[in-house]
């Protein structure tokens, strides 16, 4: 089976859907990522492992420039998104997150209704031209984060009342209601157990056939489970990428193969 | 017994109670204070503790209870008591100093906790100075209470609750009806409130979300400043600068009124002084509001104004409310800015629509009017004066509201977030 | 499921371009609110400064008088009972005529200009500054004396700005001649404009002499009422906090005070003045306008304030150090009085001068306890009459709202004056409270 699906990237893996050249990012004077170059593949999952603080979090952060948010960060490098560089100065940071949509570490529905929720980003992009678009585009993305049938009766209470799992569901719902192209996750499961962790994992598996998802994890498990590509990250610098497989069964750096058999981290 | 020798009598046996009782212990201990159950402080502590605080607590009761006494007829026996032998209080502490001394030094054994009873003795302390707290509360309703009872002996209720016209006057038939006061209040609070809740709210919003470091350390306490500066201020402000502007520049030339004092005066003023109230209170309120719920909207592709509209506002919305609530408290209790930039004509509630809202003509308010009615030649026998208190009483019961439904709404919010 | 839109990200969409306007406009606002704020407040220093600088300077006028025995001592005795009979009646006109033999003297003539305009050049509380001297130093009846006093209200308007020759020709107190005359006067370096000490030490005056009115009686009437309250509030407002913060148990009766407690922070203070005025003087019977008073309406205001303050310093305090103490066999008291409080001082301490501020400033109930009071007399500490704090007295901000219910507008210049110095005091206080928040902070 799992040959079947390198196969399949094969056949699609010409298409780059994002690629980054010479990235580094500054927090004030601390150095947090140096000089990685990643290309991230259309309809592909792209995991990013390695240990605590080495950066993948944060070079996540800079595929949606997440991280102009942050005052003191600097990010330098280029970063192109269908051969556009998301950095340039013309480039509007709100268009760019409308086509590349985050789902969080930790499941931060707004206090609004589970339909408000999934219906804020097409209100704010005017994705839909009335209330009967609207509430399809709403049904379609809750379908699709398997988590329709759960709240398809209560659609007008408060998101904040769903269990954590639901929760992070409607925020990849609520994500997805954009259609964006890239869908970046940043360790979408670590705050939920393990049933809500295999929903999750399942539902980012089915994504793929649309997005291209760039998945953080702490867990190598999680790694291997969803991504066809992996890429390992250790004090900054990106110390190996390529297929998932091949990373987790024949990494060509030492550094990574400490880490798999779990020496470091 | 002097008030004085008392003093430095009751400060001795304090000193003298340390020395002995500590000497007792070490000694009955056979001079090895590792038998003693407590170190040898704590005995000469209890006994001091045994001495002042017994010995101050009736000084102070017994002068109370004389001044009160003599002032106002009251507990007959004890003004007799007092004025036959003036050093009866002083006397009396003296004694109660002493019998807690000896109390003390009795009790000194070696088996004996004196680090418990030394603290026991802190611990009153502490108790009867968190219950002045509570007493103020007390003294604040019945102060008002007692004499508001006496005015409604006077001045039936439902007139003055009820009445619309307010024209005091000493000779007699007077009406003292709240209504004119009332609407001078909200009418004036209303103003500042719509000017200092929007300012107040945005100043808040762009100083945290927007603004960078160096705007920041300068416009913050700038407006900080503001809350700082006492309300006598702000009415000199009104009265010698404000007032007359707004005369000159905006109720002359439009024909609507020539009063130096007015409610937009005033209102303005006043919003000015609660700018920095509203917009630390909605500072605090909008940082408690998650950053995990701005990065999912800015994730979204948000801009920060939408994110701010449709996520930080609504989720901080009780908390905001809560603020506006005290703001108002705190505009229906201000007292300095209206007298001096409001004026002292009540408003006149059946003289028609236009009169009433035409925010250029002076118009008092509950706070003006306490202060009139109670300085000056007062007789408190005479509605006039009285009615003052029942004043009071409405104002403090109308905060109370705001203040307490503000507290519970505030304090759910944070709940929510933590 | 809507297509995915394939535009360039280097091109604004509508849409987008749209949504930034929006954007720019939200921030304008936020801008704006802000530059209202800072604006009032420069609005606000400005025209207090502007009107008020000026009353630390005054216009004086150097006179060389003879002092008659023939009126100021008839008796020949120099008998200080018989000379204390003589009254500032007849001490004007001898000033009256220094002001016109100066006046002969430089040769100066006005047009215009009568006796009585030249007796009022003269502020009318020279009479009794003169009489003063002489009753302070009776050998000085029959001499020459040079002695400085105070020019009227109107002529020192004329050279803040006040007063002008078109405002005089309408002004029944002042005439354009006497105006002349001073200028003439100034140019002979008989009549200067300077620094004022007077204006911090001196009584309040009555409605006529605004020139001579002063701040002495209020800064002292206020510091009296900063002493019972720092003295009162501090350690009941600790001592309360330590007991709720540290002891009390956590159940609805606490719940109670800790809402009361906020309440009480809310109250108006006018409310707080109706307190003053029913229980401790009506009902106490303590007497009106006295420091003392005033004193204890401020500590139950101030209470609440510092109570607050101190809990959150006691907050502060990471519960581990009470752990640690309590992990040696303190007992709960000791490791709170050895441990936490001194750690949390620097935050009470910071609280209590901020505290201290709002009562420095605090007008309304001062005015219900009748400190509004025309008082002249400084009053003494204590004294076995009235007892400590008990002479009556006045404050600084009352000072102030009682200078604006004075008809002469020159009482204004004498308020705002006021309120600088009610200003400067606050300043000190907060800076005091900075600094020691900056020198004594500590982060967890």
């Amino acid at each position: 089976m799992d040959d079947m699906r390198y196969l399949e990237i094969d056949v699609t893996a010409q298409t780059n859907k994002m690629t980054a050249r010479g990235v580094d990012v500054f927090y004030g004077d601390t150095h947090a990522i140096k000089a990685v170059d990643v290309d991230i593949l259309d309809k592909t999952v792209t995991a990013f492992i390695g240990p605590s603080g080495c950066g993948k979090s944060t070079f996540l952060r800079c595929l949606n420039r997440m991280n102009d948010t942050i005052d003191i960060c600097r990010v330098k490098g280029t970063i192109l998104l269908d051969g556009e560089d998301i950095y340039d100065p013309k480039v509007d940071s709100v268009q760019l997150r409308a086509k590349v949509g985050m789902v969080f570490q930790k499941p931060n529905p707004f206090p609004k209704s589970i339909y408000d929720n999934v219906a804020y980003g097409p209100k704010i992009h005017g994705l839909t031209r009335n209330k009967a678009e609207l509430d399809e585009v709403v049904e379609t993305s809750l379908r699709r984060a398997a988590i329709w049938d759960e709240v398809k009766d209560r659609l007008q209470s408060p998101g904040t009342g769903l269990s954590g799992g639901q929760q992070q569901r409607l925020c990849i719902a609520r994500a997805i209601a954009t259609s964006p192209e890239v869908l970046l996750m940043d360790e979408p499961c670590s705050a939920l157990d393990p049933i809500a962790t295999a929903q999750v994992e399942e539902l980012i598996d089915e994504l793929r056939s649309q997005f291209s998802v760039v998945i953080v994890t702490h867990s190598m498990q999680q790694a291997a489970r969803v991504s066809q590509r992996t890429a390992f990250f250790h004090l900054g610098n990106l110390v190996e990428y390529g297929e998932t497989g091949q990373i987790f069964t024949a990494p060509k750096d030492p550094r990574t193969e400490s880490y798999i058999t779990g020496r470091i981290g | 017994m002097s008030p004085l020798m008392m003093l430095i009598s009751v400060l001795a046996f304090a000193i003298a109670g340390y020395v002995i009782a500590r000497k007792r212990a070490v000694g009955m201990a056979g001079g090895d204070s590792r038998k003693l159950a407590s170190l040898p402080g704590f005995y000469g502590q209890n006994a001091a503790y045994a001495a002042l605080i017994p010995g101050f607590a009736v000084f102070l009761a017994g002068s109370i209870l004389t001044r009160i006494s003599l002032k106002n007829d009251m507990f007959g026996l004890w003004a007799d008591l007092v004025t036959r032998l003036p050093n009866l209080v002083p006397t009396l502490a003296v004694l109660a100093a002493g019998a807690g001394l000896a109390h003390a030094i009795y009790r000194t054994r070696p088996e004996f906790r004196a680090r418990v009873a030394a603290e026991s003795w802190v611990m009153i302390l502490l108790i009867a100075a968190a219950s002045v707290a509570i007493l103020t509360t007390v003294a604040i309703v019945f102060s008002m209470l007692f004499e508001t009872v006496n005015f409604f002996g006077q001045y039936t209720w439902t007139e003055f609750l009820f009445g619309t016209t307010w024209a005091p006057d000493f000779r007699g038939n007077s009406a003292l009806g709240i209504l004119p006061l009332l609407w001078g209040t909200l009418y004036i609070s209303v103003i500042a409130l719509l000017f200092a809740v929007p300012v107040g709210l945005f100043a808040a919003i762009y100083l945290s979300e927007y603004a960078g470091p160096k705007l920041r350390a300068v416009a913050k306490p700038m407006i900080e400043i503001l809350a700082g500066i006492p309300t006598i201020v702000y009415g000199l402000f009104a009265l010698i600068t404000v007032g007359p502007m707004i005369r000159d520049w905006l109720a002359l030339p439009m024909g609507l009124g020539s009063s130096g004092s007015s409610v937009l005066t005033a209102g303005l003023v006043m919003g000015v002084m609660l700018i920095p109230f509203v917009s630390s209170l909605s500072d605090d309120i909008i940082n408690a509001v998650p950053q995990a719920m701005r990065d999912g909207s800015l994730g979204l592709g948000a801009t920060k104004s939408e994110t701010i509209r449709h996520v930080v506002i609504p989720a901080a919305l009780p908390g905001i409310v809560g603020a506006v609530l005290l703001a108002t408290s705190r505009a229906i209790g201000e007292t300095m800015i209206v007298v001096l930039g409001a004026g002292a004509a009540a408003a006149r509630l059946n003289q028609g629509l236009g009169e009433m809202v035409n925010p250029f003509e002076a118009m008092t308010t509950v706070t003006v009017k306490i202060v009139s009615q109670l300085t000056g030649d007062t007789d408190f026998a005479a509605p006039e004066t009285l009615v003052a208190f029942a004043l009071g009483l409405t104002l403090f019961t109308m905060t109370l509201g705001l203040n307490v439904a503000a507290l519970i709404i505030v304090r759910k919010y944070r709940e929510q977030y933590e | 499921m809507n297509t995915p839109r394939k535009g360039s990200l280097l091109v604004q969409d509508a849409r987008t371009k749209r949504r930034n306007a929006a954007e720019a406009r939200f921030k304008a606002y936020g801008l704006t609110a802000i530059a209202v704020g800072v604006l009032a407040l420069i609005v606000l220093v400005t025209s207090i400064l502007g009107n008020g600088l000026s009353a630390f300077r005054q216009t004086e006028i150097m006179l060389t008088v003879e002092l008659p025995e023939s009126k100021l001592d008839k008796s020949g005795t120099r008998d200080l009972d018989v000379m204390k009979k003589v009254t500032t009646l007849t001490y004007g006109p001898i000033l009256a005529k220094g002001l016109k033999d100066v006046i002969a003297a430089n040769g100066i003539e006005i047009e215009g200009l009568t006796a009585k305009d030249v007796d009022a050049m003269i502020s009318k509380e020279a009479s009794a500054q003169l009489r003063d001297r002489v009753l302070a130093d009776p050998s000085l009846v029959g001499q020459t004396v040079e002695i400085t006093v105070l020019a009227s209200g109107r002529i020192d308007g004329y050279y803040k700005g006040r007063v002008s020759l078109a405002s005089a020709e309408l002004d029944s107190n002042v005439t354009p001649a006497q105006l002349r005359l001073a200028d003439a006067l100034k140019d002979k370096g008989i009549l200067v404009t300077k620094l004022n000490p007077a204006f911090i030490t001196a009584p309040d005056a009555s409605d006529q002499r605004p020139e001579a009115a002063g701040l002495g009686v209020a800064i002292l009437g206020s510091a009296y009422m900063m002493i019972v309250v720092l003295v009162l509030a501090l350690p009941i407002g600790v001592a309360a906090s330590i007991y709720l913060e540290e002891f009390a148990p956590k159940n609805r009766w606490t719940d109670l005070i800790e809402v009361n407690i906020s309440n009480l922070a809310a109250v108006p203070s006018i409310v707080f003045g109706i307190l003053g005025l029913a229980i401790f003087i009506n009902f106490g019977g303590l007497r009106a306008s006295a420091p003392i008073v005033g004193g204890l309406v401020l500590t139950l205001m101030t209470l609440p304030t510092i109570i607050i303050s101190t809990r959150a310093a006691l907050k502060s305090v990471p519960p581990s150090i009470r752990d640690a103490a309590l992990g040696v066999g303190a007992s709960k008291m000791q490791a709170v009085f050895h441990h936490v409080l001194p750690l949390a001082a620097p935050g009470i301490l910071t609280g209590a001068i901020i505290g201290l501020a709002q009562a420095l400033g605090e007008t309304a109930p001062l005015l219900l306890i009748g400190m509004v009071a025309f008082v002249r007399e400084y009053p003494a500490a204590y004294s076995a009459a009235d007892g400590l704090f008990g002479e009556p007295s006045t404050a600084l901000p009352v000072q102030v709202f009682n200078w604006t219910q004075r008809a002469d507008p020159a009482f204004f210049e004498r308020a705002s004056g006021a309120i600088i110095v009610l200003l400067v005091f606050l300043l000190i206080m907060n800076a005091v409270a900075i600094i020691l928040r900056r020198r004594f902070e500590r982060r967890w």
